[in-house]
C-alpha cells in the first residue's frame, strides 16, 4: 500500500537550561492512504509531540532530526509558507483542549469559516453557507443560529463538534485527532466517536489517545508509544487481543475490566532515560540483557515489537 | 457510619433570587461502617457536590447529614472543625490539590501540626512512615508538587489525609486525571489501605467499570437524584432503572472489545 | 542585554543608591546646608558637582537628599503593600457583606487621582514628611487591594485550600500558610512598582513645595534650581543631577519589577507533551 506519510528516524529534543528532554526518539512510522492509525501511550510518552511534528507546530527550542515524507516532500524541511498551505488544507488537526482551542470572543461560524477563507477554497460569499452546512453535518440542529453563538454557550460535546468542523472545513486528506474525547461524558463521548468515525470513512486518520477503547473503536492499526519510542505496532484487533510487548500487556491488564492489575513503578523521565530497554525496570520478564542493550524493532508478520523476547 | 437524609441543594441566581438550579434533589443515602459506596453519575449529576455536602464542606440547603450518629449539619463551626480529622476527602485533580509552594514534607506534616498530634521530632519520624504507606520513597519529601508526577501527587494527597487516621474518606474521582496504569496503582493502594484500616469509603466516579471493582454497594445519580441503589453484583446483573441499564450496557460493551483476559 | 543582566544591573544601581544614602557622611566633605564655597561654581576639584546659588555643594545635597527621598518612597510603599495585602486577603477570603462593602468603597475611591488629592490635603493640613508618608501609604494601598483580592478569590476556590479546610485548618492558618505565600509574587511586584510610583510622587510633592521646604531633598533641589534661575542660566550641574537621580532610581525599580514578574512564574519545566 502506498504510504501517504512516511516518518523515518524522527527525534525531537527540547533543550532547557539544565537538561535535554528527549521527547521523541528515533521513530519510524508509515501511514498509508486510508489508514486509521491510533498512537497510544500515556502522558509524557511523546505522542502529542509526534503529532505536532507532523503539523510543523513544534516550538522554537525543539531540536528535530529525521524526515517526515509527505507527497514527495520532507515536511521538516518545508518552508513556513508551504507548511501553512498544507496545514488545514491537506493535513488538519483536531486539538486536544476545547476550552483553549476555541477563541471565546469570536462567534462559532466565523471560526469554522476561517480555514476556508485562509486557504481560499471558495469565494467569500459562499463561505458562510459552507460553514453552516458543515455545522449541520456535525449534528447541530439549527446551524444558522449556532453559527452566531459563542463557544461558551455550548456544552463540551458540542464544542468538540465545532473543533471537528473546523478541522474538516477544507476537506483535508489527513486528520490528526489529539484526544478528541477527553473530559466528555460516556454518552457524549460515544456520539463524538461515531461522528468522527463517519467523517473519517474516506480519509486518513492519525488518532492520538491514551484511551484504549477509543483507539479500538476508531482505528484499524495501533502503535504503542512508551518513553518516546514506538514499542509495538500492528492491526488493532490483533494487538489489543494478543499484545506482544510487556508494556502493552501491562496496559491491558490494568484496565478495570481486566482486574486493575497495576504496572509497578513509573515511566522514566524524558530527561533521564536509562540505557537498555526503557521498560526494563517495570517489566515482569526482564532479563540481564534488557538493562544493558537497547532493543530494536523486530518484525512478526504484520506486527512490529521492540523487545528482546521477539528478536 | 454516614447517613444523608432528604438533602437538597440549590443555587440561586438573580437579584431577587429568582433563578433556582437544583443541584441535589432530595437525596437520602447511607453507608455502613467498613463498606465502600460507589456513587456513579455523569458530570453535572451532582455527585461531586454530594460528596462535599457529606463532609459539610458545602452547606446543604436543607436536609440532614449524620456521621456516626452525630448531626453534622447542626454543629457549630468549631465543633465541626473538631470532627474534621475523622472524615476526609481526596480530590480529583492532583495538580491543584497540593499547595504549589509547600514541599511534600510540609504538605504531609500540616495536619499533624494543626492538630498537635506530634511534636517536631515525632513528625520527622512519622513522615517517612506515611510516605511509605502510600508507596512513595521517603526522599521525595523535599520535592515540590511541580517536580513530581500526577500519580505521586495523588499519593501525597492520600498520605496527608491518612495522617489524621480518619474513619471515613470521600474519594472524589481520584483517578480521573491519571493515566491508565497509574490508575490501577492508586486504586489498588486505596483498596489496600481501606482493608488495613477498616475505612468507610464513599467512592465517586463517572466510570462504572472502576466503581464495579471498588465498591460493595452502588448508588446511581442522575440530574441530582438517586435513581437506583443496591449491591454491586445486583446492579450489574439486574439494573432496574433505564438510566442504570444504559450505563451498565455501555460498560459491558467496552469491556467486550478487549476480551476477557489479554494475558 | 539579557534579562538576567538587566536585573543584575538594576539591583546594583539600587544598592549603590542605598549605600550612598546610608553612608552619606563618608562621601561628603560638607553638610547639605553648609555654605562651603562660592555660589554657582561649575563642577571642580572641591565640589564634585559644583555649587548652587547659595554656595552649597550640590553633590552633598544630592547624597543627603537621597536619604529622605528614598526613606520616604520605600516606607510609604511598604505601608501601602502591608495594608493592601492584609485587607485584600481578609476580604477575598471571607467574602460576603464585608467584601461587598469594601469593594464598593474602593470602586468609589479608585478613580480619584492621588496626586491632586495629596496636593489638596497637604496644602490644607501642612503635615510633616512622616504624616505625608502615612497618607500616601494609605491612599496607595487602594488599588493594590483590588489586585490582591482577585488573586485571593481565585486561590480560595482551589482544591488545596478546600483540602486545608477539610483537614480542619483554622481560617487564620489557611490565610497565612496557604493564601499568603501564593499571593507573595503579586505582592512583591506591587511593592516594587509602588516604591517607584510613590517615590516619584514624593519628589513631585516636594517640588511643588508642599512640605518642609527647608529640608534638602531632590524635589526641593529641583525646585530651587528652577526658581532661582538655574535653567535660564544654563547651569546644568545645578539643574540636572537630582532629576537624573530620580530617573535613575525609577528605571532601576521598574526593571526590577519587570524581572520579578517573570521570575515568579511558578514552573520552569519544558514539558510540553
Amino acid at each position: 500500500m502506498m504510504s501517504l506519510i512516511s516518518i523515518a528516524g524522527l527525534s525531537v529534543r527540547f533543550a532547557t537550561r539544565s537538561e535535554c528532554v528527549r521527547a521523541v526518539d528515533t521513530v519510524d512510522l508509515e501511514i498509508a492512504r486510508g489508514d486509521h492509525l491510533a498512537l497510544i501511550g500515556e502522558s509524557g510518552c511523546g505522542k502529542t509531540v509526534l503529532g505536532m511534528a507532523v503539523m510543523g507546530l513544534l516550538p522554537e527550542n525543539a531540536l528535530i532530526r529525521g524526515t517526515i515524507r509527505y507527497r514527495e516532500r520532507d515536511l521538516l524541511q518545508a518552508e513556513d509558507a508551504e507548511m501553512q498551505r498544507i496545514r488545514g488544507k491537506e493535513i488538519a488537526m483536531i486539538m486536544q483542549n476545547t476550552a483553549s482551542s476555541l477563541n471565546p470572543v469570536i462567534p462559532v461560524g466565523i471560526q469554522v469559516s476561517e480555514p476556508i477563507l485562509l486557504h481560499r477554497i471558495l469565494p467569500a460569499k459562499a463561505v458562510q453557507a459552507e460553514a453552516i452546512r458543515l455545522l449541520g453535518a456535525m449534528g447541530f440542529d439549527l446551524p444558522e443560529r449556532a453559527a452566531c453563538r459563542y463557544p461558551h454557550e455550548f456544552s463540551g460535546g458540542m464544542q468538540e463538534r465545532i473543533l471537528v468542523a473546523i478541522a474538516l472545513a477544507c476537506r483535508p486528506d489527513i486528520v490528526i485527532a489529539d484526544e478528541p474525547t477527553s473530559g466528555l461524558d460516556a454518552e457524549v463521548k460515544s456520539q463524538i466517536l461515531h461522528l468522527i468515525k463517519k467523517q473519517m470513512a474516506d480519509r486518513t486518520l492519525l488518532l492520538i489517545t491514551h484511551d484504549l477503547g477509543t483507539a479500538r473503536f476508531l482505528c484499524t492499526r495501533v502503535a504503542v508509544m512508551y518513553a518516546g519510542e514506538i514499542v509495538e505496532e500492528g492491526p488493532a484487533h490483533d494487538l489489543l487481543s494478543l499484545p506482544l510487548h510487556p508494556y502493552t500487556q501491562g496496559l491491558l491488564a490494568s484496565l478495570p475490566s481486566a482486574g486493575l492489575h497495576p504496572i509497578p513503578g513509573m515511566s522514566p523521565s524524558p530527561s533521564h532515560l536509562p540505557d537498555g530497554c526503557r521498560f526494563c525496570s517495570r517489566c515482569p520478564s526482564a532479563t540481564a540483557r534488557c538493562s544493558t542493550e537497547h532493543p530494536r524493532m523486530s518484525v512478526r508478520g504484520a506486527r512490529r515489537v521492540r523487545c528482546f523476547h521477539y528478536a | 457510619m454516614l447517613e444523608l437524609s432528604s438533602v437538597m441543594k440549590y443555587y440561586e441566581k438573580g437579584f431577587f433570587r429568582r433563578h433556582r438550579t437544583t443541584a441535589i434533589d432530595n437525596v437520602s443515602l447511607s453507608v455502613r461502617k467498613g463498606e465502600t459506596l460507589g456513587l456513579v453519575g455523569e458530570s453535572g449529576s451532582g455527585k461531586t457536590t454530594l460528596g462535599r455536602i457529606a463532609l459539610r464542606l458545602i452547606e446543604p440547603s436543607s436536609g440532614m447529614v449524620r456521621f456516626d450518629g452525630i448531626k453534622v449539619t447542626t454543629l457549630s463551626r468549631s465543633a465541626l472543625r473538631q470532627l474534621r480529622p475523622r472524615m476526609q476527602i481526596v480530590f480529583q485533580d492532583p495538580d491543584t490539590a497540593l499547595n504549589p509552594r509547600m514541599t511534600v514534607h510540609d504538605c504531609v506534616a500540616e495536619p499533624l501540626t494543626i492538630w498537635h498530634l506530634a511534636g517536631p521530632r515525632e513528625i520527622e519520624d512519622r513522615i517517612p512512615e506515611l510516605l511509605e504507606l502510600v508507596g512513595l520513597q521517603p526522599d521525595l519529601a523535599a520535592r515540590f508538587p511541580f517536580e513530581i508526577s500526577g500519580g505521586q501527587k495523588q499519593r501525597v494527597a492520600l498520605a496527608r489525609v491518612l495522617a489524621l487516621n480518619p474513619e471515613f474518606i470521600v474519594a472524589d474521582e481520584p483517578t480521573a486525571a491519571l493515566d491508565l496504569s497509574v490508575q490501577a496503582q492508586i486504586l489498588g493502594l486505596l483498596k489496600d489501605i481501606q482493608q488495613k484500616r477498616n475505612l468507610t469509603l464513599l467512592f465517586i466516579s463517572h466510570d462504572l467499570q472502576v466503581i464495579e471493582k471498588m465498591s460493595d454497594t452502588i448508588a446511581v445519580m442522575h440530574a441530582g437524584k438517586i435513581v437506583e441503589r443496591g449491591r454491586t453484583p445486583e446492579i450489574f446483573s439486574n439494573p432496574q432503572n433505564p438510566y442504570t441499564a444504559r450505563l451498565v450496557a455501555a460498560a459491558r460493551a467496552s469491556e467486550a472489545w478487549f476480551g476477557k483476559n489479554p494475558r | 542585554m539579557s534579562r538576567k543582566m538587566i536585573l543584575r544591573v538594576s539591583v546594583a544601581v539600587l544598592c549603590v543608591y542605598f549605600v550612598i544614602a546610608i553612608c552619606a557622611p563618608l562621601f561628603t566633605p560638607f553638610g547639605p546646608a553648609e555654605i562651603s564655597g562660592k555660589p554657582l561654581q561649575p563642577p571642580g576639584n572641591d565640589h564634585l558637582l559644583g555649587t548652587n546659588d547659595l554656595g552649597q555643594d550640590i553633590f552633598c545635597q544630592l547624597v543627603y537628599g537621597a536619604r529622605i527621598t528614598l526613606l520616604f518612597g520605600f516606607c510609604s510603599a511598604l505601608l501601602s503593600v502591608l495594608i493592601s495585602t492584609t485587607v485584600g486577603i481578609v476580604i477575598g477570603y471571607y467574602g460576603g457583606f464585608v467584601d461587598e462593602f469594601v469593594s464598593r468603597c474602593i470602586d468609589i475611591l479608585v478613580p480619584i487621582p492621588m496626586f491632586p488629592l495629596l496636593i489638596v490635603l497637604t496644602a490644607f493640613f501642612s503635615p510633616g514628611v512622616l504624616q505625608i508618608s502615612l497618607l500616601m501609604g494609605v491612599l496607595g494601598s487602594i488599588h493594590g487591594i483590588r489586585i490582591i483580592r482577585s488573586q485571593v478569590l481565585s486561590l480560595a476556590q482551589t482544591s488545596f485550600v478546600e483540602g486545608a479546610r477539610a483537614i480542619g485548618a483554622s481560617d487564620f492558618h489557611i490565610m497565612s500558610r496557604h493564601i499568603l505565600p501564593n499571593v507573595m509574587p503579586v505582592v512583591m511586584v506591587k511593592f516594587v512598582s509602588q516604591s517607584q510610583h510613590l517615590l516619584v510622587m514624593g519628589v513631585g510633592l516636594s517640588f511643588i513645595g508642599l512640605w518642609d521646604t527647608t529640608t534638602v531633598d531632590w524635589g526641593t533641589m529641583i525646585q530651587n534650581s528652577y526658581s532661582s534661575g538655574g535653567m535660564a542660566l544654563g547651569l546644568w550641574w545645578w539643574l540636572l543631577p537630582p532629576g537624573i537621580a530620580v530617573i535613575g532610581i525609577s528605571l532601576a525599580l521598574a526593571m526590577i519589577g519587570y524581572s520579578f514578574e517573570e521570575k515568579f512564574n511558578p514552573r520552569v519545566g519544558v514539558n510540553r507533551i
